[in-house]
């Protein structure tokens, strides 16, 4: 069954693309078939239902009780190969 | 490609400011005064800034990437600014940590899915903290071009 991954920034805008882009690209390498949904942090909520993994390249301060992984490497460029360690474990469950 | 596309009108060597306020109603000015973004634009710019902050470090070199919703937007574009002293942006993904900014990019995205590619290729030039420092040093809009002309073809 498809994984569903909440990709959430600020605004949807700049970097929550980069990072959904970068995830999906991530999981095509890796033959797992997951679905994006890329929105604000405050629209966390309504999409919760079924998702598997939070990346947020904004400030998330509530737990939703799934795995949480930083976008930010993405744009800095620093620590991606742990994050997409981290979103690879979470996805491969 | 970026580099071909940048408007030497909306890139400035050495802008002097406090706070990053400053910095955001110069560069978002720049973009509303030519054409790139509508008035509401520079306010709109400070409030997303100040709910979410968009310092980053980059392997040690500050930057900043303000941009805001597309509805305050006309064109795509990008205003660059380099500081004459380092200005404190609070950083991407916090609301407690900071970063001191030596080079600032204000984006105005229309359609961030149509120009996915060239935020992304944006953002790979922006992460070579070599590029950073030499457009921050550099004196007029056309050295800073060609850095990131350079840059891209490397890339």
């Amino acid at each position: 069954m498809k994984k569903r991954v909440i990709v959430a920034c600020g605004g949807a805008v700049a970097t929550s693309t980069v990072a959904a882009n970068k995830v999906l690209e991530l999981c095509k390498k890796n033959a797992l078939d997951i679905e994006i949904v890329q929105c604000r942090v405050s629209e966390i909520n309504m999409n919760i239902t079924g998702a598997s993994l939070i990346v947020a390249t904004s400030k998330v301060s509530k737990d939703y009780g799934v795995p949480f992984v930083s976008g930010m490497p993405f744009i800095s460029g620093v620590g991606v190969d742990a994050i997409e360690s981290a979103i690879l474990a979470a996805l491969r469950d | 490609m970026i580099w071909d596309r940048l408007d030497k009108d909306l890139v400035f060597t050495g802008i002097d400011g406090t706070e990053s306020n400053d910095i955001l109603k110069y560069l978002g000015g720049a973009l509303v005064k030519s054409g790139y973004c509508k008035e509401s634009f520079v306010d709109a710019l400070a409030k997303r800034e100040s709910q979410n902050p968009t310092g980053i470090d980059m392997s040690g070199f500050g930057i900043a990437i303000p941009h805001t919703d597309i509805s305050h937007v006309i064109k795509d574009g990008i205003a660059i600014g380099t500081l004459n002293n380092p200005v404190r942006f609070v950083a991407m993904g916090t609301d407690d940590e900071f970063v001191d900014v030596k080079v600032v990019f204000a984006l105005a995205i229309t359609d961030p899915i149509a120009h996915l590619a060239q935020i992304q290729t944006l953002i790979s030039i922006l992460q070579d903290p070599n590029v950073l420092e030499s457009i921050w040093l550099s004196n007029s809009p056309e050295a800073i071009i060609g850095t990131i002309k350079h840059k891209e073809s490397l890339l």
